[in-house]
């Protein structure tokens, strides 16, 4: 006889359900930890998960991503490409590393939530190598920033990013602490896996490894294309959550937890990944705007997941779809005009050429986006930069903690969309951030955005300086232009000819 | 606007939070170290309302601990092990066992065993793998409620060990029922866990670890106790009369899943030398491993005389690896 085959044995490993005799099956499995959502045992030994992996067939596998993974770093270190980057790349970099490095850890504990308290056996074993995944992704995305400490002090920020108050880590806690470890293990499958892993990540980790290949960023493609093979696999946890909810009446339910967890990782890669592929990217190495790679991943992938589902498109879909063209503009503007505010150096990415690539990419940019960005030029050509830069805080918005943005110029529609509650005004970004908060307010009510904490006089001294301290901000940390304004030189030439 | 400001930070050869030490980190220390940014602020460790249930939850089971330490992190796994070393060593291990498993299989280990050992594989081997699912889930829990990412990080391998354990086990299992395929492997495994009396002991012993919130306690009870206690009687003990039946293949099986169990303990006892730095965290500790012993002697106590082997072998060896944590 030889080996087993995997599918002759494989079931056993998850028959492990059994009934507990000293303590009672809801103290086993509290419902704010499980979120049985009172479906009846069976029901969940009934999950299957599509992806199936044994513990020798995962330290294999893993053993040898790692080795690649590494190797490519090894073997690229001396190359030095960080040296000769291009400072919007390098931007890129330090603003994933501290976007992402902590937020994979937390996810460690969002899955050792399901490996622990899922009632589907199936969950729980998949759940410890999504622990491990998570593990796995903390640390590669610490060592390989880390080799760039000695270049800059904002590489610190790939570990220092998630301690800080820095109003970018606020909005990231406040997404993925509430998709993730405070949720129950049902819910972590819906929203980290099914709805956040299997759409966004993607965005994230493939459209950004194919922009980095092509900016000559072979550590970086290599290590992130690496990490989303993993993603690929355990983002599959929740299809069949979903399936058992919807099978047992709670599509409603379900539909619920979807539509925010979307929405609300749209607005956190609005300021993210959208900045990063349409404005920091070179010009050359950008193969799809960030519109495109949602289209491609959310829109037409994605959506035609949840359809196979059983579920609906989210309500608000038409609105997702109109803020494809927008929200992100937005946020990359306010970004770089509070650049002293973040970790990296935002690169403006609006080159007379670079502008061309966002009309074509987005028609009527430049009557829009474009007249913020006229104003601003004008200003550093005038020699006022105190101009282009803030003087205070903007408003946020109470679900998603990033500014209330919407077009400018000749599009204006920027509004903020209130909501009091139990005598307390809330200001939201859109109708959807509003809803977020509307489906369970006891979540959000008593939560201090930055510019509560600015108004409860919790920051001081009440100005600029005094929120860079509390977001632990210092020279050397800040961010200013990523070119040190070099893109301004086209524009003198402009004037200088006209002259 | 940078001009306006004076002194900018330095670059360092690491992390800020590290660079005050005066040797330069391992690759351990930089990516296994303060990772729980949920631990900054105790009162509201997550971005939302502070009194959402889990914060509750997080705050009593985790930051209100009766053990108590000024700085968990300073924790450090005494093997340093990361995500790429674990998966080296353990490929290892794993081409190890399943060599073992192709070996004996080729051989025809499983129809030369004696009826009567097949009997005794159905009653006190295969039934294991509902207890090595406990150790998994108990090893999960505590690896979402240490106040650091170093004891996280050692409870998250110590997870997936526990998997590798059950997964051996599922995987004789078949094995045994493709051998005998009448003797009603892979069918009465539950039942058995649930009934015989061989198990009730261990059974109850996890049950309870199971829900034991708080993060130090559900430590104390699963790693310095039951742990042990299982280990001793189910992984040596019965490997021990494995050898006796001529089954030297689960003698084998059981001594290499051994080695994680020396290092989960490894772990841990440093963690409690750690905890013992501060005074009254010895009493505590000692009245939990007080409160959970019994439990684990009446598991042994069952478990082996149900196997026809004294128990106080197994026994003994846990009462040295107490002593061995110097809490008296």
């Amino acid at each position: 006889m030889a080996h087993l085959k995997r599918e002759d044995w494989y079931d056993l490993t998850r028959t492990t359900n059994w009934t507990p005799k000293y303590v009672s099956e809801e103290e086993l499995f509290p419902e704010e930890m499980s979120g049985g959502r009172g479906i009846p045992m069976e029901a969940w030994e009934t999950y299957d998960e599509p992806y199936k992996v044994t513990y020798p067939e995962y330290v294999t596998t893993q053993r040898e991503k790692d080795s690649g993974a590494y190797s490519v770093k090894a073997a690229l270190e001396r190359d030095a490409f960080v040296d000769r980057a291009d400072p919007g790349w390098v931007s890129t970099m330090i603003a994933h590393y501290g976007a992402i490095a902590l937020a994979e850890y937390l996810a460690v504990t969002a899955e050792g939530r399901m490996a622990r308290f899922a009632k589907a056996p199936g969950n729980r074993n998949m759940a410890v190598f999504g622990m491990m995944d998570e593990n796995r992704h903390c640390q590669l995305q610490l060592f390989f920033p880390h080799a760039n400490t000695q270049r800059s002090r904002q590489w610190d920020w790939a570990h220092k990013a998630y301690h800080s108050n820095d109003w970018a880590a606020i909005a990231a806690r406040s997404f993925f602490d509430d998709v993730t470890a405070t949720r129950d293990a049902v819910a972590v499958s819906i929203m980290l896996t099914f709805a956040f892993e299997t759409g966004f990540t993607n965005m994230q980790f493939l459209g950004l490894a194919a922009d980095a290949a092509e900016a000559g960023d072979h550590t970086f493609a290599s290590l992130i294309s690496s990490i989303q093979t993993d993603e690929s696999r355990h983002a599959q946890q929740g299809g069949p959550s979903l399936k058992i909810l919807i099978e047992n009446g709670k599509k409603e339910e379900a539909q619920a937890l979807v539509d925010a967890a979307i929405w609300r990782a749209w607005k956190l890669f609005s300021v993210l990944s959208g900045p990063i592929l349409d404005y920091y990217t070179p010009l050359e190495a950008r193969k799809q705007s960030f519109k495109e790679f949602m289209l491609e991943w959310i829109v037409a992938q994605f959506e035609r997941q949840l359809l196979d589902m059983g579920l609906d498109k989210p309500w608000y879909w038409d609105e997702f779809i109109r803020a494809l063209d927008e929200t992100h503009h937005g946020m990359h503007l306010g970004v770089w005009y509070w650049r002293p505010t973040v970790w990296w150096n935002p690169a403006a990415g609006v080159t007379p050429e670079e502008r061309e690539w966002l009309e074509e990419k987005y028609p009527g940019w430049n009557d829009t986006w474009g007249q913020c960005w006229d104003v601003i030029v004008d200003n550093l050509l005038n020699g006022k930069p105190e101009l282009t830069g803030p003087e205070t805080l903007p408003l946020v918005c109470n679900m998603s903690q990033l500014p209330i943005v919407g077009t400018p110029g000749n599009g204006w529609n920027v509004k903020d969309y209130q909501y009091e509650y139990e005598g307390r005004l809330y200001h939201f970004g859109s109708e959807p951030d509003r809803w977020c908060f509307q489906q369970d307010p006891e979540r959000y009510k008593k939560h201090m955005s930055l510019i509560d904490r600015f108004l409860a006089g919790e920051i001081q001294p009440a100005d600029l300086a005094g929120a860079l301290i509390y977001m632990g901000l210092e020279p050397g940390e800040i961010g200013d232009d990523a070119h040190n304004y070099e893109w301004l030189e086209a524009y003198k030439q402009k004037v200088d000819s006209a002259a | 606007m940078s001009e306006q400001q004076p002194e900018p930070l330095k670059p360092l050869k690491t992390w800020s939070h590290l660079a005050g030490n005066r040797r330069r980190p391992s690759e351990y220390e930089i990516v296994s170290t303060n990772l729980h940014y949920h631990t900054n602020n105790p009162d509201n460790p997550w971005e939302l309302d502070p009194d959402i249930k889990m914060s509750k939850w997080y705050r009593k089971y985790r930051n209100e601990s009766p053990l108590q330490y000024e700085n968990w992190d300073k924790f450090r796994d005494p093997e340093q092990l990361i995500y790429r070393t674990y998966n080296i060593l353990q490929d290892g291990q794993e081409t190890y066992v399943n060599s073992l498993f192709d070996q004996f299989d080729k051989r025809g280990h499983d129809q030369m065993l004696d009826d009567n050992w097949i009997s005794q594989l159905l009653r006190f081997y295969t039934p294991g793998r509902y207890l090595f699912h406990t150790l998994q889930l108990g090893s999960a829990y505590i690896a979402q409620m240490a106040p650091a990412s170093t004891i996280t990080n050692c409870a998250t391998y110590q997870t997936a060990d526990s998997l590798r354990w059950l997964t051996h086990t599922a995987y004789r299992t078949r094995e045994l029922a493709n051998a005998y395929p009448d003797a009603g492997f892979a069918e009465k495994e539950r039942e058995i866990w649930e009934n015989d009396p061989a198990w009730q002991g261990f059974r109850e012993l996890m049950e309870k670890a199971l829900v034991a919130w708080d993060w130090a306690e559900a430590f104390v009870a699963i790693n310095l106790v039951a742990k042990p206690a299982i280990e001793e009687a189910v992984l040596v003990q019965f490997g021990n009369t494995a050898r006796d039946n001529n089954d030297t293949l689960l003698g084998l099986l059981t001594q290499a899943q051994m080695r994680d169990a020396e290092r989960h303990r490894r772990w841990s006892s440093v963690l409690v030398a750690m905890a013992l730095e501060n005074e009254g965290n010895k009493e505590v500790i000692q009245g939990w491993i007080n409160k959970w012993v019994p439990l684990a002697d009446a598991a042994i106590d069952a478990f082996c005389s149900e196997l026809g082997e004294d128990p106080s072998t197994a026994k003994s060896a846990t009462n040295d690896f107490h002593d061995s944590l110097r809490l008296s």
